[in-house]
């Protein structure tokens, strides 16, 4: 390709000395850059909810169909208590189902990893439990646990689980064997190889886990609700559909998004305090 | 009287069987055996099996063939007096480098307030006392490997292993520490065996190179080295010390490519 004349933008624009870019003293003690991701979030946020707006407005969606978020927003307001009590439910069971997750995950991935003559017999049997569509056990757990609290926090442990044993198995799977050989040479026992090292070099590819599970769980959570009960967002969703009511429906999506992301995000912040040294090796 | 050695290696043989049955004889007939207190280098090329030998001799891999032994005793008795340096120095980054050259004796549940204080005049010993309490990621590569050093020298062995310790360490640091490691060894008085394919590096530190031929691993020439201690950088430049790298270029089969 011959060279076509290029359009420098930068030579064409004039060098403005403008003013300079100081920060105010107080900025410097925030962390600029995590500021600065947080407006871009900010800003992609409000860009996303615009742009749905005007969608619905463009092209006039009749209210059956789609409403705006300006209408979900007002739905949420005008009965804030009816959306807080059942999102109350949700993040209960939600909240239950990942920390059972968690913990039986945790301890199947390490099962996997120090159980090696186990892991042929093991893993394929987890990998055919994996692909069963955890929607398809719910009805399974409602018979087994009842229409309470019980049977929605198993269908979000059942899928907050499976993310968790492989990232634990892969965490401890990628210990360095030179920690391996020193625990070796100096007669480490295997619990304390396991306090002092494995543990702790597992900790961030948990965390990948629980990040993962974490918004999984609170869906699985929704899942239940819509199969039985009568409480909860995924019962708000179910009541709005029968209803043909929208703005009940987006409102409770709306929620339901936040409360994720706000665990997403608790998760995040744990993880970072947990383990400052990730931070700089990255 | 094998119990005069420090590390003897009598006719070691080391041999993998893949699945289908066929063997690869990595390591036979190794025969050498190094005395207390002296400096051994082991040179050969990548793939003549110096790891393996190393490993057998640490216990973390067992001979197919011959026996090893340490200070006259079997390697399963003798653990305690080795300590090890890898090529990467493998610091727990959520460990200060003080505590992470106390993890062996942690391993041995042998920490005592005597045992801090020894951590600690290694840390200084290698010109590290005022970042004891620093992490690693705050530390350049020769400096990590430094600690890496005291990690192996806290439970006082009396034979250290290095397995290519230099390796991933650019040019100057490397050349700054092999004068490091041959005040610690003057200092300490143990037995280094101290894998490298650097020839250059291999004769300027040790008493004795040791030089491992390929496929099998097998020693083809065992080199004194007369150069008067302490060893300092022109040394590198003397008549001497080129004669015996090219009298090691020779055993190896090397004419260039390597330094």
């Amino acid at each position: 390709m011959t060279t076509a004349p290029r359009i420098d933008t930068d030579a064409v624009r004039p060098v403005e000395p403008g003013p300079a870019p100081a920060a105010p003293p107080t900025a410097s003690r925030l962390k600029p850059e995590s500021f600065t991701a947080g407006i871009k979030a900010v800003v992609g946020l409000v860009g996303l909810f615009a742009i749905w707006e005007l969608a619905v407005f463009i092209f006039d969606f009749p209210k059956y169909l789609l409403v705006g978020p300006i209408s979900a927003f007002e739905e949420l307001f005008t009965n804030p208590g009816y959306f807080a009590v059942n999102a109350l439910t949700t993040l209960q069971e939600g909240l239950a189902g990942f920390a059972l997750g968690t913990a039986l995950g945790v301890l199947c991935g390490a099962l996997l990893y120090y159980a090696s003559f186990l892991r042929p017999f093991l893993y394929p049997a987890l990998i055919a439990i994996d692909t069963i569509p955890k929607v398809a056990l719910a009805p399974l757990f409602i018979v087994w646990f009842g229409f309470g609290f019980e049977s929605k926090a198993f269908v979000a442990m059942a899928i907050a689980f499976f993310p968790l044993v492989i990232n634990t198995f892969d965490g401890l799977n990628s210990v360095p064997h030179e920690l391996q050989d020193l625990a070796r040479i100096n007669r480490a026992s295997k619990l304390k190889k396991m306090m002092k090292i494995d543990f702790i070099y597992a900790l961030p590819s948990i965390f990948t886990g629980a990040k993962i599970s974490i918004s999984l769980a609170v869906g699985g959570a929704v899942v239940g609700e819509f199969i039985a009960g009568s409480k909860g967002l995924g019962y708000v969703i179910l009541l709005a559909n029968s209803q043909v009511d929208l703005p009940s429906m987006f409102a409770a999506f709306i929620v339901l998004a936040a409360i994720a992301l706000l665990l997403f995000f608790i998760i995040d912040l744990i993880s970072k305090k947990l383990l400052p040294w990730k931070n700089y090796t990255k | 009287m094998t119990t005069d050695y420090a590390i003897s290696v009598n006719n070691v043989g080391k041999t993998y069987t893949s699945r289908d049955g066929q063997e690869n004889v990595v390591l036979k007939g190794l025969d050498f055996h190094v005395n207390p207190g002296e400096f051994v280098s082991i040179v050969g090329q990548s793939g003549s099996g110096k790891t393996t030998l190393l490993n057998t001799i640490s216990g973390l891999q067992e001979a197919s063939e011959g026996e090893i032994l340490i200070r006259g005793r079997e390697i399963s008795a003798a653990l305690k007096d080795i300590g090890m340096v890898f090529q990467s120095p493998v610091l727990l980054p959520w460990r200060n480098n003080l505590d992470n050259v106390l993890l062996p004796l942690e391993f041995r549940d042998a920490v005592t307030s005597e045992s801090k204080d020894h951590a600690m005049e290694l840390l200084q010993m290698v010109g590290l006392g005022e970042k004891a309490t620093r992490y690693s990621y705050e530390l350049s590569g020769g400096m990590q490997q430094r600690v890496a050093i005291c990690r192996a020298l806290v439970s006082r062995p009396e034979i250290l292993l290095m397995d290519e310790p230099f390796g991933a360490l650019d040019a100057m640091t490397r050349d700054s520490m092999n004068f490091e490691i041959q005040r610690i060894w003057r200092r300490t008085g143990c037995s280094v065996l101290f894998v490298t394919h650097s020839i250059s590096e291999a004769v300027w530190l040790a008493d004795r190179v040791v030089v491992v031929g390929d496929r099998p691993g097998r020693i083809v020439a065992d080199v004194k080295v007369d150069i008067e201690r302490p060893r300092a950088k022109e040394h590198k430049f003397s008549e001497n010390f080129a004669s015996y790298v090219a009298e090691i270029e020779s055993h190896i089969g090397v004419t260039a490519g390597i330094s």
